[in-house]
């Protein structure tokens, strides 16, 4: 009896294990990545800091009556001399200021001449320089590391930023304004609640634009950046300063920029805190600059047809 | 010997089932009865052995004909992740240059996209469970494309925002694609070693059906031998030596298979994945290069991702001497190229990363595309053969347990009708 109930249990083990044979050669569908929290998280959108109070953020140190050939008393002009190049932070997108030319290659603009202006001074030939390119929130950052000499890239003198750079007098004032599309009756952010306006990470632009509580904001690394966005329907306006705005709309007839200045943004060429002989050499240079008509040329050339012919110069502050 | 159940008379005549469940009760009644059943369960399980060798011979065979399958298909995402990177590396040149970009470059940029869109439809119907993953990566590759489109508008016309387009371009690939690939090779890579594992332990399967069946029929032996006191049955016996042949001739066959699908997995498919991983991420450390470039003094982060995709490709490339002399070549071309590039001398870095000349960066990073390529379609043909070759005899085996199963129930049965013929 007993054999027969293993004979039965023999045959039950065996048809499961013919079954268990029996296996689907389905997969389970490859699994999609995970999404990343944020594509586009800008590297030091700094959140509206409390403004530093300090006396005057466009004063900056005293240069020497001209631009200084013996170099005994300006060790880091006389290391960049010895270097053969002078190395220059700023945008490669910004039309009018600094905008790569697809054409040639070549980076030019307003800011771009400036650079040029001192690399002149220094070496006798405006060409001696190296351009590194850097985001609107990385131009701090660059100085402070000591990876460029200056930054000339719209760069906006504030009391904060004293705090960790130095500044060579202003020289150009600039204000905020915004670009909206072309049938827009908006003229200002305060018509503009409700709305995504795009402003670069770390700019003072954005800083402002957090101010309107109605208004959305979204950010990119660059101006051209917002353009992009702004192009694509990711963004129904930008805010920056009318300089910058002027060269994105050059690019975009279906853009306009609108309204008065807003805010007052005053230029100032960014160097390492600790360089103060470079600022004060890079003041002398920007004084003459402005006096022998090379200023006003570039002005022209570069921002009239957007933005009227060349106003004054600023009148340079010194005494820091 | 045998006993008539009657219904009692006044219960209503029994159904069709009824009448069929009594029949079957008043045979497998005393002795005879038993032994009807234990011959019906020697046939089945004899049967059951002959489906089950055919099950372990068929699914063997399907495990190599699926191992080669994915193993093609790692092939293919290696060179869909090839065509997309490279695709990308001549637009970025192409921006690096200025101007318009030359017409060649252009040219192979399409035929880069337009190889990179075959592969998609192609490894779709290779391999279904790909299909949702493949479907989000061909709205990447189509976002890509598009970028790339209102970028090269945008250059046509001067304006500085094709650059940014082509930025985000890029970065899109990076970020959307890329990912969706990486996914799709490591799913597909496991495919081929869950086929291997499955292949090279066919066997076990196999033995224990066949103990168990050899099992049954020793038991049932026994039974037969104590109730009818003969201890040898002819047929038993045959049907024993049918099924105890079957296991062994089976297990050894796939004990075998399993060795050589062993070296097909230490060897050509080796190859096949390290050349396969070698050459995208050499693809991914030349789009690098450009990269960096174009970013023009803060392209730290794509000269980090240059030395890891380097390092990673050194490393594949160990145990092959000329491509392994090829990459070092390229990599120090490259390091003149950053040399130039770090000491300020951006133009000539760029004419460097962009010459197509004799010994420049872009002829060795060629040479080393070139064998890496050949090499590769030689690994995967060999793969594939291989694992061919090691399940030929797969298909006639198939046949041949299903015959044994047939031949070991017909001897069970005729050995249990012999003794039951003694109680008519």
């Amino acid at each position: 009896m007993s054999a027969f109930r293993a004979v039965a249990a023999t045959f039950t083990a065996f048809t499961v294990a013919a079954l268990g044979a029996c296996r689907s050669s389905g997969y389970d569908a490859t699994p999609l990545p995970k999404a990343s929290a944020s594509a586009t998280a800008s590297p030091s959108a700094s959140a509206a800091t409390p403004a530093v109070t300090c006396a005057n953020a466009v004063q900056s140190y005293t240069p020497p009556s001209a631009v200084p050939t013996n170099l005994s008393g300006y060790p880091t002009v006389d290391k960049i001399r010895t270097r053969g190049r002078l190395i220059v932070g700023g945008s490669a997108t910004s039309m009018l200021l600094a905008a790569r030319n697809p054409i040639s290659g070549q980076i030019e603009g307003f800011d771009v001449d400036l650079a040029r202006q001192v690399a002149k001074a220094i070496f006798g030939d405006p060409d001696k320089i190296e351009r590194r390119v850097v985001t609107t929130a990385d131009r701090i950052p660059v100085l402070q590391d000591g990876s460029v000499d200056l930054v000339i890239s719209a760069m906006t003198m504030t009391c904060d930023r004293w705090q960790q750079v130095a500044f060579s007098a202003e020289y150009y004032r600039a204000g905020q304004k915004v670009l909206v599309p072309l049938g827009s009756k908006a003229t200002s952010l305060d018509d503009l609640g409700g709305q995504r306006v795009c402003a670069p990470g770390g700019s003072t632009s954005l800083d402002k634009l957090k101010t309107f509580p109605d208004v959305k904001f979204v950010t990119a690394a660059t101006h051209t950046g917002c353009l992009v966005k702004f192009q694509q329907g990711e963004a129904d306006a930008i805010t920056g300063d009318d300089t910058v705005l002027a060269g994105l709309a050059a690019q975009d007839p279906y853009a306009k920029v609108v309204g008065d200045a807003f805010t007052s943004e005053p230029y100032g060429i960014g160097v390492p805190a600790g360089s103060k002989d470079l600022v004060r050499y890079v003041n002398a240079v920007l004084a003459k600059t402005i006096s022998d008509g090379a200023w006003k040329a570039s002005y022209n050339h570069w921002l009239a047809p957007a933005l009227g012919p060349a106003p004054t110069p600023p009148t340079p502050v010194y005494g820091r | 010997v045998t006993q008539t159940v009657t219904a009692p008379a006044h219960v209503a005549p029994p159904g069709r089932m009824a009448r069929f469940r009594d029949s079957a009760l008043e045979a497998s009644r005393g002795t005879p009865g038993r032994m009807r059943l234990v011959s019906a369960g020697l046939v089945i399980l004899c049967l059951l052995l002959g489906l089950a060798g055919e099950q372990a011979f068929r699914a063997t065979r399907g495990s190599l004909d699926r191992a080669a399958a994915n193993a093609a298909q790692v092939v293919r995402l290696g060179e869909l992740q090839i065509s997309l990177v490279s695709a990308d590396a001549d637009a970025t040149n192409a921006f690096l240059v200025g101007g318009l970009e030359p017409a060649e470059q252009r040219a192979h940029y399409d035929a880069a996209a337009q190889r990179a869109a075959e592969l998609v439809a192609q490894a779709a119907r290779a391999q279904p469970a790909d299909v949702q993953a493949l479907a989000a990566l061909n709205t990447a590759i189509q976002a890509y494309t598009g970028q790339i489109e209102l970028a090269r508008a945008n250059n046509r016309q001067g304006l500085p925002v094709g650059a940014q387009y082509l930025r985000n371009a890029s970065s899109g690939l990076r970020t959307d694609a890329l990912p969706l690939l990486e996914s799709l090779t490591a799913a597909n890579q496991q495919r081929v070693q869950t086929e291997f594992t499955h292949a090279r332990q066919a066997w076990i399967a196999l033995t224990g059906v066949g103990l168990l069946a050899l099992a049954g029929l020793v038991l049932a032996s026994i039974w037969l031998a104590r109730r009818t006191h003969r201890y040898l049955n002819l047929p038993l016996v045959g049907a024993g030596v049918v099924i105890l042949v079957t296991l062994i001739a089976g297990a050894v066959g796939l004990l075998t298979l399993g060795g050589s699908v062993g070296s097909v997995r230490d060897g050509p498919y080796t190859d096949v994945q390290a050349l396969s991983e070698a050459r995208v991420e050499a693809f991914d450390a030349k789009a690098n290069e450009s990269l960096t470039l174009i970013s023009r003094g803060s392209g730290a982060a794509f000269e980090k991702a240059w030395q890891v995709s380097s390092a990673t490709t050194t490393r594949l490339v160990e145990p092959y001497p000329v491509i392994k002399t090829q990459w070092a070549e390229y990599v120090s071309a490259h390091r003149a190229i950053r040399a130039l590039d770090d000491s300020g001398r951006w133009d000539r870095a760029v004419a460097a990363a962009t010459s197509r000349a004799d010994n420049s960066a872009n002829a060795k990073f060629d040479a080393f595309d070139d064998s890496t390529s050949r090499a590769l379609t030689q690994s995967a043909a060999a793969t594939d053969r291989d694992l061919q070759s090691a399940g030929a005899w797969l298909s006639l085996a198939t046949w041949l347990a299903v015959a044994a199963g047939l031949l070991a129930s017909l001897l069970s049965w005729w050995g249990l009708a012999q003794r039951l013929e003694e109680y008519r």
